[in-house]
């Protein structure tokens, strides 16, 4: 694989945690424009644990991702009850008032004669376990895959499971959930925490493969995007994201043709998806037939 | 069985139910009437623990339930066929019956299985249309599959909240037999109608609801003896 291939294939594998992470939500019926900010917690968190702190880096990525989980079940826990428009400009709000509040946040040590850590808008560099550890990009993209895997893994089996027919349920009609005896805030509750644990682990990654991050990084942009990607692809799998991720980056970067036009040529076919099929490539009616189709044959 | 005292439920600051007292006697139909905007629903929603009232008290077999969740409420033996929103759209009919036997769906898989096989029974057409996905169902079959879907959890008490609106005189005349049909098979039935002439044929016991309080009760016999009802809600006498 060319260098070039491995930095879009990572890319793709980074961002992807950030459309499953808004598609959880998108499974209980409410809309995030704010999975960027748990995407930034993770990022600072672990990049500190390595960077600062001396940890290892599994011990990093972990920290990182329950602190995207801590923030995201406080911040879930004050929006339980907004709904639709509300509870994704609460989202919104959160992510940018985080994002602004990062730009002041001047936290340095001395490691190794040199000062490491978040310098407000300059960003925070010097995330060198990579180089101390000498991981290789094809290395580093197999650790990214490998537990992009593992996140998949584990949602295709929770939506295969009671609490997954429950998190549908209440994303459908949180009412008539109820009334089958769903505690329709507690699934909800729970799908923001591990939403946010999800963008956390990823934005663990991020940090260690870019070596440097900057508020401006964790910006609106991030979000709508992970966001377009389950819209695209689908909300009747945990696959549906990735499906949007892969036509977006892989399909359109690919192209050489259209550089420069990628997002016009994205937004269109958003666009048009959206009006031809409105919950996306796999939607819940596809994913059903599909699993019909397959126990026949 | 099912007694409601003083219950005041309210939106914000606008009170729907302003002290609403009534009882439903086990294995009978009781019957609620009233004009749009009388608090049928807010009432049955409440009753279900759906929404939590200001005050006031229900209780089942003298175990109160006010301010409980709805799991816990249905655990007592509660299911409501709520207004208007009958089934999850994008789930098999199959998957629908499921979702009504949601809390015992991992602890008793075979007596799930075997309510299912009963609900088919019970509900041919919906076992041809098991595969189906319910929201490309009639209005009529929604409704059966929400009576059937309300069956799944074994209530003791069956609330339904205007079952036949929206629907054909024929498929409304098929509901009510079912609803008749459940009841002598011992289910008790609350059931919130509009369509009093109906509603009054199968009731044994009957409450008028109007702007969140009960203005009128009595017994089905009783009603041609009250001319303010006949004028308000039958519109002519009654047979
Ligand atoms: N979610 C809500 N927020 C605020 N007010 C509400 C809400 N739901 C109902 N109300 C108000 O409460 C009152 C009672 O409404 P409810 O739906 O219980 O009436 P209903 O008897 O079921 O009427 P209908 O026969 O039309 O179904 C109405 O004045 C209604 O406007
Ligand atoms: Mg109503």
């Amino acid at each position: 694989m060319s260098e070039y291939a491995i930095s879009v294939a990572s890319n793709m594998g980074m961002i992807a945690f950030v459309a499953l992470s808004a598609y959880v939500i998108l499974v209980v019926g409410e809309i995030s424009f704010g999975q960027q900010a748990y995407f930034g917690i993770g990022a600072y968190m672990s990049g500190a644990a390595t960077a600062m702190w001396g940890w290892p880096f599994g011990l990093a990525l972990a920290v990182g991702s329950l602190s995207a989980a801590a923030a995201a079940f406080a911040i879930g826990a004050l929006t339980i009850r907004l709904r639709g428009l509300y509870f994704a400009i609460s989202t919104l709000c959160f992510a940018e008032m985080l994002r602004l509040w990062l730009n002041s946040v001047h936290v340095r040590v001395e490691v190794d004669g040199e000062m490491v850590g978040p310098d407000g808008a300059e960003g925070f560099g010097d995330i060198r376990w990579i180089f101390e550890n000498d991981v290789t990009p094809l290395e580093f993209m197999f650790i990214i895959y490998g537990l992009l895997g593992a996140v998949l893994a584990f949602l295709l089996l929770v939506e295969r499971s009671r609490l997954g027919a429950a998190l549908r349920m209440v994303g459908q009609d949180p009412l008539l959930a109820r009334s089958q005896g769903i505690d329709a805030s507690a699934c909800k509750l729970l799908a923001v925490m591990f939403a946010g644990l999800i963008a956390g682990l990823g934005g663990g990654l991020y940090a260690h493969f870019a070596t440097y991050i900057e508020p401006n990084v964790f910006n609106v942009m991030l979000g709508v995007h992970g966001l377009a990607y389950g819209l695209i692809g689908g909300l009747g799998t945990a696959l549906g994201p990735i499906i949007g991720v892969v036509l977006d980056i892989g399909f359109l970067e690919g192209i050489r043709a259209i550089q420069g036009y990628r997002m016009i040529v994205f937004g269109g076919l958003v666009a048009i998806l959206l009006i031809v099929m409105p919950r996306g490539i796999l939607d819940e009616t596809r994913v059903y037939r599909i699993k019909r189709w397959m126990r026949r044959t | 069985m099912l007694e409601v005292r003083d219950l005041v439920t309210a939106y914000g600051t606008i009170e729907a139910l302003k002290g609403v007292t009534l009882s439903a006697k086990q294995g009978e139909i009781t019957c609620i009437l009233g004009p749009n905007g009388a608090g049928k629903t807010t009432l049955m929603y409440s009753i279900a623990c759906i929404l939590k009232p200001v005050s006031g008290s229900v209780k089942v077999n003298d175990t109160e339930i006010t301010g409980t969740s709805a799991p816990h409420a249905l655990r007592c033996g509660i299911a409501l066929v709520p207004e208007n929103r009958l089934v999850f759209h994008s789930m098999s009919v199959e998957e629908n019956l499921m979702a009504g036997a949601y809390t015992r769906l991992s602890s008793d898989r075979a007596g799930v299985q075997a309510d299912i096989d009963n609900a088919y029974a019970r509900f041919p057409s919906l076992k041809d249309r098991r595969a189906q996905i319910a929201g490309t169902l009639s209005g009529g079959e929604q409704q059966m599959l929400a009576v059937a879907r309300a069956m799944m959890s074994r209530p003791k008490i069956l609330m339904m909240d205007e079952p036949s609106l929206g629907l054909a005189p024929l498929i409304v005349a098929e509901i009510f037999s079912i609803i008749r049909q459940l009841n002598d098979e011992g289910v008790s039935i609350v059931l919130v109608e509009q369509n009093a002439h109906k509603a009054l044929q199968i009731a044994n016991r009957f409450y008028l609801l109007d702007q969140g309080r009960v203005t009128f009760s009595g017994t089905p016999g009783e009603i041609g003896e009250d001319d303010f009802i006949q004028r308000a809600y039958l519109g002519s006498k009654v047979a």
